[in-house]
C-alpha cells in the first residue's frame, strides 16, 4: 500500500468568563518531516491575530509562541498541516538485554530511562515489569508491556485528566491514550528499555475514503530503543503507519503539550478542541 | 599563658596587648586550624604585621566604641537584616582580613581559570554537548540536575557570556592552602557588603589604613555595568540596562538597590516590565521604554511564569522567548545552576583540563560522590567523620556535620543518601582558617571563608580584589552563613609592586596639575573688635 | 522614570510633609490644652482628631497626653506621626535608586530613632518629640533641595509635598474656624504653620482672625500658604506634562483641578473670604483628594502584581 496524504485541522478554542488582557502561549502543533513522514504544509493561526514567533525546543519540536495584549474573551488557535505518511516500519531488533544494560548505552539514553512526575518509579510495577520481560527479547517485551497495559486499563475518557500520572491511572484502571502511554513507558523504563512519549494525530479508521473528512483526535504513542528507535501504539495495539502523524517527542506529556499558556487574572475559562482529519490521497 | 612567651624565644608582640589575651590557647577548639594572623610559633605573619601593630596599640574601650560606631553606621544606612521582626545591622567585625599581593595574584588567577572553564561548560551543555559525547562527564550528571533547564537550550547570548557575575567560595585548609568549596553562578550575593564594609571601616577606623596600601573595591559597579552593556545585542548602540529585584522584602534588596544606584540604572520589579512580541518594555511615566539587558536577581524558577512556575508574580511572562529571539539579554543566564550543582562541582577539574587544557590552579575540597557506588559505600562507612551536603543546598541549609551529629541524625542521613544518592556529596571536615575577631572585649580566633566576585565582560574576567569574608561568630562553628549566625569582615588585598596595581593606584588626575594659588574665600562685612567692644561697654553702662 | 518610583517619590513628599505638619499642629494644640485650663480638653481633642481624619476612641476621656499617644506615637492610627514617618521610609526603601543616599539615610535614621525619642518625650514632655520630627523634616527637605536634580524626580516629590501642604493647612484652619475672632488661639495657628514671625512683620503685630485666615490661604509670598502650595503643585504638573500643546481647556484633570482652585483664591476679594469659609475649606479638601486620584491615573499606571492562570489543555 502506498503512502497517504492527510490534512489535519486542529482547533483549540478558549472562552473566558471575563475579558482577559494579557495572555502568553506556546503551541506545539507542527509536525516535522523524517524518514516516515513528509510535511507538505503547516501553519498555526490565532484569533485574535497575533505575531507568532517560532523556535525549535530542546526536544527538536517546532514551537509557535504568541502573546496577546488587548482585552479578549475568546482565543482560538488553529493548526493546519498536510502530511504524507508511509507504511509501517518493522521493530528494530538490534540490541539484546546485555546491550541495553551496558553503561554507555544507559548513559546515552539517560533521559529516556529516568523516571519523571508522570512516569514515576513504583515497586509493584517494577515487579510486574520484571515478570513481563522474563524469557522475551527486548522487542517482544515492548509488545508484551503494551498488551499488559491494555489488560490493566479500560479506555474511558473523562476519568483521568492531563495531570494524571501513570500510577494514578493504573490505580483507577481507566485512562485515555496519554495514560496508556505513560504506563507503558513506566514498564519499559523499569525493564531498562529506553522509551519516549510521542504526541501526534491518529486517523481513526483504516477504511477512511479519500476526500472524506472525519473527526480525528490528538493521540499519543511510544517509541522504544532496542538498537534503534521504533514506534508502537499501545492504546490500539498498532504499528505506527499511514494513519499516524507525529508532532513531538519527549520524556512524558510535560515535554510535549500541544498548547500551554498563561493569562492574566482569574477568569474561568472553557475549552473546546476539535481535530478534523481529511485523507487527501 | 600565651605560647610564644612559654617558648622563650623571639617574643611575639601580638601577645602584649590585653586584646589578644589567650588567643593562642593550645587547647581551644580552633587549635587545628590555620590562623591567618599568627604562625604556629606565635609570630605575626608578614601580611598582618602592620594591622596587628595598629590594633594591638588600641585600647579595648576604643575598639568597642569603634565597633559600636560601625553598627550605628549600618543601621542608619539601612544595611540590615531582619531577625525575629527586628532590623539588626549586618554584623561587620572590626578586624579586617588580609591577603598579601602574591596570595591574591595566585587566587585570582585560579578564579579566572575556573570561570572560563565553567563558561565553556555551560556553552557546551546548552549547545552541542561535546563534553558528554566525549564521555568526560556522564550525560546523566547533566540530565539529572534539577537546574539543567531544557528551556534554555539553544538560547545563545550575543557575546557568549552566561556567567556575568560569579561568586567562587574558597576556604583555607589546615595548611593554609586555598581550596574551592563551591561555585555560585546563579545570583551570587554579598558584593554590596564588600563595598560597604570597606566604606564603613575607612570611616570608623581610618588609622588602620595608614600604614599600607589596600586595593580598592569601590569600582565594582563600573565593571558590572561594562559587562552588562557589552552583553547587549551588538546592534544596540546604547543599551538600556535594568536590575530586576523580587522586591523590598527580599533579604538582598539592599544589594539590588545599591548596584542599581551605583550603575545609575533602574531598579525594577517584575510588574514594571512586560513583554510584547518578544520585546521587553518597562512602564515609565513617559510610557513604555525598551529594555535591552536585565540583570536579574530573581531565581530561574520565578523568572518566567510561561516557562517555569505559572504561580510566580515576581517574574516577567515571556522574557525567556524574548531572550531567545535576541531582543533582550538575561544576566546571569538562565540555567546556570547546572554549573554550580555540588556534584557537578566535583567534575570542574576535569572541565578545566578538557576545555582549557590546563591544570587547576586552585584545588577542590576532596569530595565523595554518593551516586558512585564505591564512593557511596565509603561515605556510609564513615558518615560520622564527614560533612554531608545536599548538592543543591545553599545558605548552609541541610548540611550535616558527622562528628557533631546524633545517632538519629546519622541514621536519617543514611536513609536520605540511599533514597537519593544523586542528591548528596560528602567531604572531610575542613578546619577553615581563623582570623582574630572581636567577641566581647577580646579578640579570639574564628573560622572564615572567602567569596571573591568575578565579572565576565566577554573579553576579560575581572576579579574584585578581596571579596566577602564571612566569619562564624560562634566558637568552633564552621558555618559562616549570615542566616546561621555569621558575620563579615572587610577583606584587604595588599597592593604589591605589580604593574596592574600601580596603574590602579597611580592613575593621573583629571588635569595635570592644580592651579598653584587660589584666592582666599570671601567674607561678608563684620564688626571690628573695637566696634564690638564699644557695643559691649554701652551695654555694661546700661546695666550698671 | 519608572511609574512605581514616581509614585514613591510623590508619597515620600506627602508623608514627610504630613509628619511635619501633624507635629506642628499637635505641638501647638497640646500646649494650648496644657496652658489653658478653661478648655474642655476632651472636646478639643475630639475636634482635632475629626479634622485630622483620625477615629477617636469612644470610651475614653481624652486629654493632652492621650491625644499625643494617638496622633503622635500610635502605630495603629494611619494618620499618626510615627506611621507617616514609617510610610515615608517604606516608600524610600522601595525607591532607593531615585532617592539620594543622604535623603535615605536621613529618613532611615529618623525612623530608627523614633522609639528612643518617644521614650525621651514621655519623660521630658511631648514637645521634644514634635521638635525632633520638625527638625528632621526640615533636614530632609534641605537634603532633598540640595541633592536632587530638578528633573521629574524632584517634580513628583515637590508635587506630593505641596499637595499635602494644602491639605494640612486646610485641616489646621478647619480645626479653628469656630474659635472666637479675638481668641489668642489664632496666634497659635500661625505658629503651627511656622508663620507667626512673618505674619507679625507683615501685619505689624495685629493678630486678627480674618487676616490670619487670609494670610494662610491667600498670601502669595509665604511658602506655607495654600495659594503658594497650589501654585507650586500646578507648576510641577505643567512641567511634568511632556506634550503641553493644548488649545482648549486643560488636558490633564489634575492640572485643571489645581488651576481652578488656585485661581479662585487668586481672584477672590479678600473680604469675601470669610463668607462661607467652612464650605470653601471643604471644597479645597475635596479638590486635593480628586487631584491625588487624577495624578495617580495620569502617571502612576503601575500594574499591580499580575496573577497568572494556566488553563488546562488537551
Amino acid at each position: 500500500m502506498a503512502g497517504w496524504r492527510i490534512r489535519i485541522v486542529h482547533e483549540t478554542g478558549y472562552t473566558y468568563e471575563s475579558p482577559v488582557v494579557e495572555s502568553y502561549n506556546e503551541a506545539r502543533m507542527t509536525p516535522r518531516s523524517d524518514a516516515r513522514q513528509n510535511v507538505i504544509a503547516s501553519r498555526v493561526e490565532t484569533s485574535p491575530a497575533t505575531r507568532a514567533y517560532r523556535y525549535t525546543d530542546y526536544w527538536g519540536t517546532l514551537v509557535t509562541a504568541f502573546d496577546l495584549h488587548a482585552p479578549h474573551t475568546e482565543l482560538a488557535v488553529t493548526a493546519t498541516s498536510v502530511v504524507e505518511t508511509a507504511d509501517p516500519l518493522p521493530p528494530v531488533r538490534g540490541a539484546t538485554w546485555e546491550d541495553l544494560a551496558d553503561e554507555d548505552v544507559r548513559d546515552r539514553f539517560a533521559e529516556m530511562l529516568e523516571f519523571t512526575g508522570y512516569v514515576g518509579h513504583d515497586p509493584e510495577l517494577a515487579e510486574a515489569a520484571a515478570d513481563l520481560r522474563r524469557g522475551l527479547d527486548p522487542v517482544e517485551a515492548v509488545l508484551a508491556a503494551g498488551s499488559w497495559v491494555r489488560e490493566q486499563l479500560t479506555y474511558q475518557p473523562g476519568v483521568t485528566g492531563v495531570q494524571t500520572s501513570a500510577l494514578e491511572a493504573w490505580h483507577t484502571r481507566t485512562g485515555v491514550c496519554q495514560d496508556f502511554v505513560h504506563l507503558t513507558l513506566l514498564l519499559l523504563r523499569e525493564m531498562g528499555i529506553p522509551a519516549r512519549y510521542v504526541s501526534g494525530y491518529l486517523l481513526p479508521r483504516e477504511d477512511t475514503d479519500v476526500r472524506e473528512t472525519v473527526q480525528g483526535e490528538s493521540h499519543a504513542w511510544v517509541e522504544a530503543w532496542t538498537g534503534g528507535w521504533w514506534g508502537y501504539d499501545p492504546t490500539n495495539d498498532l504499528e505506527i503507519g499511514n494513519r499516524h502523524v507525529w508532532v513531538a517527542v519527549g520524556r512524558d506529556y510535560a515535554d510535549v503539550p500541544p498548547l500551554k499558556g498563561i493569562f492574566s487574572g482569574q477568569a474561568s475559562s472553557t475549552l473546546n478542541v476539535s481535530v478534523d482529519m481529511t485523507r487527501l490521497a | 599563658m600565651p605560647r610564644a612567651t612559654q617558648k622563650g624565644g623571639r617574643k611575639s608582640r601580638g601577645t602584649d596587648s590585653p586584646l589578644f589575651d589567650g588567643y593562642l590557647n593550645p587547647d581551644g577548639p580552633h587549635r587545628r586550624a590555620y590562623d591567618e594572623m599568627f604562625s604556629e610559633d606565635g609570630e605575626v605573619r608578614a601580611p598582618y604585621r602592620a594591622l596587628h601593630d595598629a590594633i594591638a596599640t588600641t585600647s579595648p574601650e576604643d575598639l568597642a566604641a569603634r565597633a559600636e560606631a560601625l553598627d550605628r553606621a549600618y543601621l542608619d544606612q539601612g544595611i540590615t537584616f531582619s531577625l525575629s521582626g527586628q532590623e539588626r545591622p549586618f554584623p561587620l567585625d572590626i578586624v579586617p582580613r588580609v591577603l598579601s599581593a602574591s596570595e591574591w595574584a595566585k587566587l585570582s588567577k585560579g578564579i579566572v581559570q575556573r570561570v572560563r572553564a565553567l563558561e565553556a561548560f555551560l556553552a557546551d551543555i546548552y549547545g552541542d554537548g561535546e563534553i558528554v559525547r566525549d564521555k568526560v562527564i556522564p550525560r546523566r550528571l547533566i540530565t539529572t540536575c534539577a537546574h539543567f533547564h531544557r528551556e534554555a537550550a539553544g538560547l545563545i547570548p550575543p557575546n557568549g557570556v552566561r556567567i556575568h557575575v560569579a561568586g567562587i567560595d574558597v576556604v583555607r585548609d589546615e595548611e593554609g592552602t586555598f581550596r574551592v568549596l563551591e561555585d555560585n553562578l546563579r545570583n551570587p550575593s554579598g558584593v554590596s557588603y564588600v563595598m560597604e564594609n570597606r566604606r564603613a571601616m575607612a570611616r570608623v577606623f581610618p588609622d588602620l589604613f595608614k600604614r599600607q596600601r589596600v586595593r580598592a573595591v569601590g569600582d565594582y559597579a563600573t565593571h558590572l555595568l561594562r559587562a552588562l552593556r557589552r552583553a547587549a545585542a551588538p546592534n544596540v548602540a546604547d543599551p538600556t540596562v535594568v536590575v530586576l529585584t523580587p522586591g523590598v522584602y527580599n533579604s538582598a534588596y539592599f544589594e539590588h538597590s545599591l548596584l542599581a544606584r551605583q550603575m545609575g540604572v533602574e531598579l525594577v520589579e517584575g510588574r514594571d516590565l512586560f513583554c510584547r512580541d518578544n520585546v521587553v518594555y518597562m512602564r515609565t511615566t513617559q510610557g513604555e521604554e525598551r529594555v535591552d539587558v536585565i540583570y536579574r536577581r530573581i531565581d530561574d524558577a520565578f523568572l518566567d511564569p510561561l516557562q517555569f512556575n505559572p504561580a510566580s508574580v515576581l517574574g516577567v511572562a515571556g522574557v525567556l522567548n524574548a531572550a531567545r529571539a535576541g531582543n533582550v539579554v538575561i544576566a546571569n543566564a538562565v540555567g546556570n545552576g547546572v554549573g554550580d550543582d555540588k556534584l557537578v562541582y566535583t567534575y570542574v577539574p576535569d572541565m578545566i583540563s578538557y576545555y582549557l587544557d590546563e591544570k587547576p590552579l586552585i584545588a577542590n575540597v576532596d569530595t565523595f560522590r554518593c551516586w558512585l557506588d564505591d564512593e557511596r559505600d565509603h561515605v556510609l562507612d564513615r558518615l560520622d567523620e564527614l560533612v554531608l551536603k545536599p548538592v543543591e543546598g545553599s545558605g548552609g541549609y541541610g548540611i550535616l556535620f558527622g562528628p557533631n551529629a546524633t545517632r538519629e541524625q546519622l541514621e536519617e542521613a543514611r536513609k536520605s543518601i540511599l533514597e537519593d544518592p544523586r542528591g548528596w556529596i560528602a567531604q572531610p571536615v575542613v578546619q577553615l582558617s581563623t582570623v582574630p575577631t572581636k567577641v566581647g572585649d577580646r579578640l579570639v580566633p574564628r573560622h572564615v571563608d572567602l567569596r571573591p566576585f568575578a565579572v565576565n565582560d566577554g573579553e576579560e574576567v575581572f576579579v574584585l580584589p578581596g571579596g566577602l569574608t564571612r566569619v562564624a561568630l560562634r566558637e568552633g562553628s564552621l558555618v559562616v552563613n549570615s542566616s546561621q549566625g555569621g558575620g563579615s569582615k572587610d577583606t584587604w588585598v595588599l597592593a604589591g609592586r605589580s604593574g596592574e596595581v600601580d596603574r590602579e593606584l597611580g592613575e593621573g588626575g583629571l588635569v595635570a596639575a592644580t592651579p598653584a594659588t587660589s584666592r582666599a574665600a570671601e567674607h561678608g562685612p563684620e564688626l571690628t573688635i573695637g566696634q564690638q567692644q564699644q557695643q559691649q561697654q554701652q551695654q555694661a553702662r546700661e546695666e550698671a | 522614570m519608572l511609574a512605581r518610583n514616581a509614585e514613591a517619590l510623590y508619597w515620600i513628599g506627602r508623608y514627610v510633609e504630613r509628619a511635619d505638619d501633624t507635629a506642628r499642629i499637635l505641638d501647638v494644640s497640646v500646649h494650648q490644652l496644657l496652658e489653658d485650663a478653661t478648655i474642655d480638653a476632651d472636646r478639643a481633642a475630639r475636634t482635632l482628631l475629626a479634622v485630622l481624619g483620625i477615629a477617636a476612641p469612644a470610651d475614653e476621656v481624652l486629654d493632652a497626653w492621650s491625644l499625643t499617644e494617638i496622633v503622635g506615637y500610635s502605630t495603629e492610627q494611619p494618620g499618626s506621626i510615627v506611621r507617616s514617618v514609617s510610610s515615608a521610609r517604606e516608600n524610600a526603601r522601595g525607591a532607593r535608586e531615585v532617592v539620594s543616599s543622604e535623603m535615605w539615610e536621613c529618613l532611615n535614621a529618623t525612623w530608627n530613632a523614633l522609639p528612643e525619642r518617644q521614650r525621651y518625650a514621655r519623660w521630658a514632655g511631648p514637645h521634644a518629640f514634635f521638635t525632633y520630627v520638625e527638625d528632621r523634616a526640615a533636614m530632609f527637605n534641605g537634603l532633598a533641595a540640595s541633592t536632587m536634580s530638578r528633573d521629574d524626580t524632584w517634580r513628583f516629590y515637590l508635587l506630593g509635598r505641596s499637595v499635602e501642604r494644602v491639605d494640612m493647612i486646610v485641616r489646621l484652619l478647619m480645626s479653628r474656624v469656630s474659635d472666637r475672632a479675638s481668641s489668642p488661639g489664632w496666634l497659635a495657628v500661625l505658629r503651627c504653620a511656622g508663620a507667626a514671625d512673618t505674619y507679625l512683620r507683615t501685619y505689624r503685630g495685629a493678630v486678627d482672625a480674618a487676616r490670619v485666615v487670609q494670610f494662610l490661604l491667600m498670601d502669595r509670598l509665604f511658602p506655607r500658604s495654600v495659594f503658594h502650595a497650589l501654585r507650586q503643585a500646578e507648576i510641577c504638573l505643567s512641567e511634568l506634562d511632556s506634550r503641553p500643546t493644548q488649545r482648549i481647556g486643560a488636558k490633564a484633570e489634575a492640572l485643571r483641578l489645581l488651576g481652578r482652585a488656585r485661581s479662585e483664591l487668586e481672584f477672590l476679594r479678600p473680604e469675601d473670604l470669610l463668607v462661607d469659609l467652612p464650605a470653601r475649606l471643604t471644597a479645597l479638601q475635596e479638590c486635593i483628594t480628586e487631584t491625588g486620584e487624577a495624578v495617580s491615573q495620569q502617571y502612576f499606571h503601575t500594574s499591580p502584581w499580575v496573577a497568572w492562570t494556566a488553563p488546562e489543555v488537551v
